[in-house]
């Protein structure tokens, strides 16, 4: 299945790419994050519970980044396992600057989906993923913001992140802003960027 | 015969204990130290196995033992052919692929078995699958019906060069001549596409290897029990009398249910002897999706001639039938559709080139109409083309071809699924026509309602088909009826029962020759401890085949109450008659003696029987017909749809259906309406829909649509009848008939509805989405 998808963010291409790169925020957070380490360079490992409708349970995989091109582009390749079934797939990021300090992104991918996942969870992951990825968007958007204003302020930037169940309800309601309010940036950080991930690469399949 | 049963709406024997919870379904079964299977089942539909570890899930407790295809050693073997190529025919290819018990090497489609867990519950069992460890090399899937005959086609079958699973051409006349002649060629490209049967009851079994005994009981809801009986004692080297297979009461059967063997049917009754405790399983609706049998995936390119008159020249086709990962069902199916691409129609040259492939999907066997809705389809959608393209009306066009009356038995030259030369036997095909044009008010429809209708705005469309079915078809079955000392009668056939009204049906053939209440008969199907030899319920022949069966065996022990009792009441067999349960002299009322006496006095304690004669008032008799009884049927609608959401109302739906003698117009009439739902299903909700890496994306009935009472119309059924004239009884099979015709009748109902369109279908099922897609194509390309 094809994915693909784009949005603008208030932020240059190389500040994106870091909150995209992170791989501290990688390895601490994603709800139903069990594990995530990088194995090797650009290689990570990572264990995570997976939970589209009645489709829920273990996943564990890999996530290779390759042919990187400084703060343009890249590609990741994704290959999970679990009792709800297998995804595999492999997508490019391309950042563009749009000048003002804004960039868009814009992801283009293909992905297998097997198992639980495509039988009984197909037609759930097209109206979850959709909200779910602008959930994504809007609050990497904020956690950009935050981190600007951080900057000029000369403070740390604070968030706290949801929890699993949180977001799972978000998910299901649309609702979406709901979840941001207070400290622990990274681990929202790590929220957006592997919701991103793996949201790409396990929901959005249009 | 005074007392005629036979044709009455005799409410089924078979609903009191059905209703009331008190029926023996295999889900019932509970036996002391049972133990519960689980299956781990392959997410991937095509994939090297690498290694595999068990061990995870054998330290969970509870769990008794987990097996792997390396276990099964030398008794791990592909299932045997159900159904054999045909052997009558020149020129065929058939490469035979079976499929396996626990998969060893390759995973050939999502769902098929590597491990399975034996555990003190089900709950168990099922978490102690999700600790295997399986290593799958994933390889590309096998999908689509024509790239995989392309050269360099990923393989399903290694040790095979190509995908192709069959391949044969059947003639009929000399197309090629008579399109020359043709004043019209039409072509059209259909695709036709795959559904599940979706019986409300899943597969069950439970295997119970009484070691002491040395015997094993396995039941198992499936439509054939004695060829299942004789496959598990051939394979686990014990005689036919050490097993005993029971098919209870089943929760629907429709095709999938016959094989030979799935692979739990082997594996339960393997473990039950290894273990020697009994074991059981359940299909869960998710299974049943992926690893019970589906159907009806085919591309058709078509051709008919046709003089300007309408008059069909010929039909060629080429055909190409998904298989899915194997093929122990034989050409069954495809050769269904092969005789059914004529219609009722008188189709004097015909050419039908076919191609079976192999692809990474759930394997295919019939389901209900088997081949047959496909068949008709084609047949009934180039006429409605080939009407508009002459300008004929479309029930003329049809009226005109029709095989005429005196035509029978019309032999149409080829050869059908059960390997006998494809013969209609009987049919009157315009007067049935014509009464289902007046039940629907064809006329009166077409001149002021519809006009009316549409100047409201209203997408209201007329639909009507003619169909043809074969049924009844060989080899055998049998019935033992007895006397019992009671006075009640009892009676076993080896076919089984799943929601066909055999215990009514039989006992109703039955009362009628012996004189007694339909009640006093008791009739058990589907054991093999109560009958021994026969086939199973499949191909619309229970009421043809076991029918005729238990009229013979019926009729015989008549003659034997005949031959007694003129003995005991010393009068000659014309006097007397059989009612009420006694055998009366016909004009000395009060001179009579019952059937339970005549039972005991046929089987004394004393004396001698005589030379020749054999103790009891009973008797086993058998009955193959040297072909089939063809069934013929038209069904119409009127249906509206909103051309903006694509919702549809059948306004009104009509059946006149000839099957022949009618046992009970009550059975037929509900065969009738549970074949409609499905056709409604096949028109227009249920499509399964696979992925490119042969994924099922709709494996779910949250997904996968069924028709239920809210998409229902109303039926009326009329009874045509025109007698099989190879059967004592008349009968014709009626069990397919409902769902063949009416993703036909849709498709003609619905074009003729959005008249404003330009719509041609040339695909079943349709749903709104796609229904959406066709009329906006319409759209862009005007």
């Amino acid at each position: 299945m094809k994915v693909e998808g784009e949005h603008i963010f208030k932020g240059t291409r190389e500040q994106v790419w870091d909150l995209f790169r992170d791989t501290d925020v990688m390895a601490a957070a994603l709800p139903g994050t069990k594990k995530m380490e990088a194995v090797g360079e650009n290689v990570y490992e990572a264990v995570m519970n997976v939970r589209v409708g009645p489709v829920t349970g273990e996943f564990s995989g890999n996530l290779v980044i390759s042919k990187e091109n400084f703060p343009e582009t890249y590609t990741m390749t994704v290959d999970g396992r679990g009792k709800p079934g297998f995804l595999k797939g492999i997508g490019d990021i391309i950042l563009s600057d749009q000048g003002d300090r804004s960039t868009l992104m814009k992801y283009t991918g293909e992905v297998q989906i097997g198992g639980k996942l495509a039988g009984v969870g197909q037609r759930l992951i097209d109206t979850v993923s959709k909200s779910i990825i602008n959930q994504a968007f809007n609050m990497l958007d904020e956690v950009l913001a935050e981190r600007t204003a951080a900057e000029a302020e000369g403070r740390e930037a604070e968030y706290k992140g949801a929890s699993e169940k949180d977001y799972a309800a978000t998910a299901a309601k649309d609702l979406v802003g709901s979840i941001l309010s207070a400290p622990r940036a990274k681990w929202l950080l790590g929220i957006v960027i592997l919701a991103i991930i793996g949201l790409i690469l396990i929901f959005s399949f249009t | 015969m005074t007392n005629k049963v036979i044709g009455k709406r005799v409410k089924r024997v078979e609903d009191p204990r059905l209703l009331t919870g008190q029926a023996l379904f295999v889900g019932d079964v509970s036996l002391p130290g049972m133990l519960h299977a689980a299956f781990f089942r392959s997410d991937y539909a095509h994939a090297k196995l690498i290694s595999i570890d068990v061990n995870p899930a054998l330290e969970i407790p509870g769990v008794v033992a987990v097996y792997t295809a390396e276990d099964m050693g030398d008794d791990w073997e592909p299932g045997p052919p159900l159904v054999s190529p045909p052997p009558t025919l020149e020129n065929v290819v058939f490469n035979s692929r079976r499929q396996v018990p626990l998969v060893k090497d390759k995973v050939k489609h999502a769902g098929e078995i590597i491990a399975v867990v034996v555990a003190e519950s089900r709950y168990i069992a099922e978490d102690a699958v999700e600790e295997i460890l399986v290593e799958f090399e994933p390889l590309p899937a096998v999908v689509d019906l024509e790239k995989c005959l392309e050269p360099g086609s990923v393989l399903v079958h290694d040790d095979l060069d190509t995908n192709l699973a069959a391949h044969l051409i059947q003639n009929k006349g000399d197309y090629e001549s008579a399109r020359k002649e043709a004043d019209l060629v039409i072509n059209r490209r259909f695709h036709l596409d795959r559904g599940v049967a979706a019986a409300l009851e899943n597969r069950g079994i439970v295997a119970d290897w009484d070691e002491k005994n040395q015997h094993l009981t396995v039941w198992d809801a499936t439509q054939s029990p004695i060829p299942i009986r004789n496959g598990l004692a051939a394979r686990l080297g014990l005689g036919t009398h050490q097993v005993r297979v029971v098919a209870p009461f089943v929760g629907g059967g429709f095709g999938p249910k016959i094989m030979m063997f799935y692979a739990e049917e082997m594996v339960l009754p393997w473990i039950s002897m290894k273990l020697g405790v009994p074991i059981k399983w359940i299909e869960d609706r998710r299974e049943n999706f992926y690893a019970t049998t589906q159907e009806r995936e085919q591309i058709h390119e078509v051709e008919m001639a046709l003089s300007k008159e309408g008059l069909i020249l010929g039909i060629k086709q080429k055909l190409i039938h998904d298989t899915g990962a194997f093929n122990p069902y034989g050409l069954t199916t495809p050769l269904n559709t092969q005789s059914h691409s004529m219609g009722a129609y008188d189709v004097p040259n015909y050419s039908s080139d076919l191609t079976v492939v192999f692809t990474n999907k759930t394997i295919v066997t019939p389901v209900r109409g088997a081949g047959r809705p496909q068949g008709i389809y084609i047949a009934e959608r180039m006429m409605d083309i080939a009407a508009r393209e002459l300008e004929i009306d479309p029930m003329e066009i049809r009226r005109m071809n029709f095989i005429p009356p005196d035509a029978f038995p019309y032999d149409h030259k080829i050869i059908d699924q059960a390997f006998v030369p494809l013969i209609f036997d009987s049919g009157n095909y315009e007067p049935a026509f014509d009464k289902a044009l007046e039940m629907l008010g064809y006329e009166d429809f077409i001149k002021n309602e519809q006009p009316r209708l549409r100047a409201e705005g209203k997408h209201v469309g007329i639909g009507i088909v003619p169909f043809v079915e074969t049924t009844g078809v060989g080899p055998y079955e049998g019935a033992r009826v007895s006397v019992e000392p009671s006075g009640k009668i009892s009676a076993a056939t080896g076919v089984g029962t799943q929601g066909q009204s055999h215990m009514t049906s039989f006992a109703q053939i039955i009362a009628e020759q012996l004189g007694v209440e339909v009640t006093d008969v008791s009739v058990v199907t589907g054991d093999t401890a109560e009958f021994h030899w026969g086939t199973g319920t499949f191909a619309s022949r229970g009421a043809v085949v076991a029918g005729n069966a238990v009229n013979a065996a019926a009729s015989d022990v008549r003659q034997k109450v005949l031959k007694l009792a003129s003995k005991i009441l010393e009068t000659p067999e014309e006097e007397l008659i059989l009612e009420d349960g006694m055998v009366r002299v016909a004009d000395v009322p009060d001179q009579s003696i019952s059937l339970g006496e005549l039972a005991l006095l046929a089987n004394p304690l004393r004396g001698a029987v005589e030379p020749g004669t054999e103790p009891g008032l009973e008797s086993t008799k058998y009955f193959g017909p040297a072909f089939g009884a063809t069934a013929f049927g038209v069904h119409g609608m009127i249906l509206e749809v909103d051309p903006e959401t694509m919702m549809i109302n059948i306004r009104k739906y009509i059946a006149v259906e000839d099957c022949g003698t009618m046992i009970n117009p009550l059975v037929v009439e509900g065969q009738i309406h549970g074949g409609v739902s499905m056709g409604i299903g096949n028109a227009y909700y249920e499509k399964l829909h696979y992925d490119e890496n042969g994924q099922l994306l709709n494996a779910s009935l949250m997904d996968y649509l069924i028709p239920g009472s809210t998409e229902m119309p109303h039926i009326e059924v009329h009874h045509a009848n025109t007698p099989a004239p190879n059967n004592e009884l008349g009968t014709k099979g009626v069990g397919e008939a409902g769902a063949i015709p009416v993703p036909a009748a849709f498709a003609q109902a619905l074009e003729n509805a959005l008249y404003d369109y330009d719509l041609e279908i040339l695909e079943t099922p349709l749903s709104p989405n796609r229904l959406y897609e066709l009329l906006h194509k319409q759209e862009d390309d005007s």
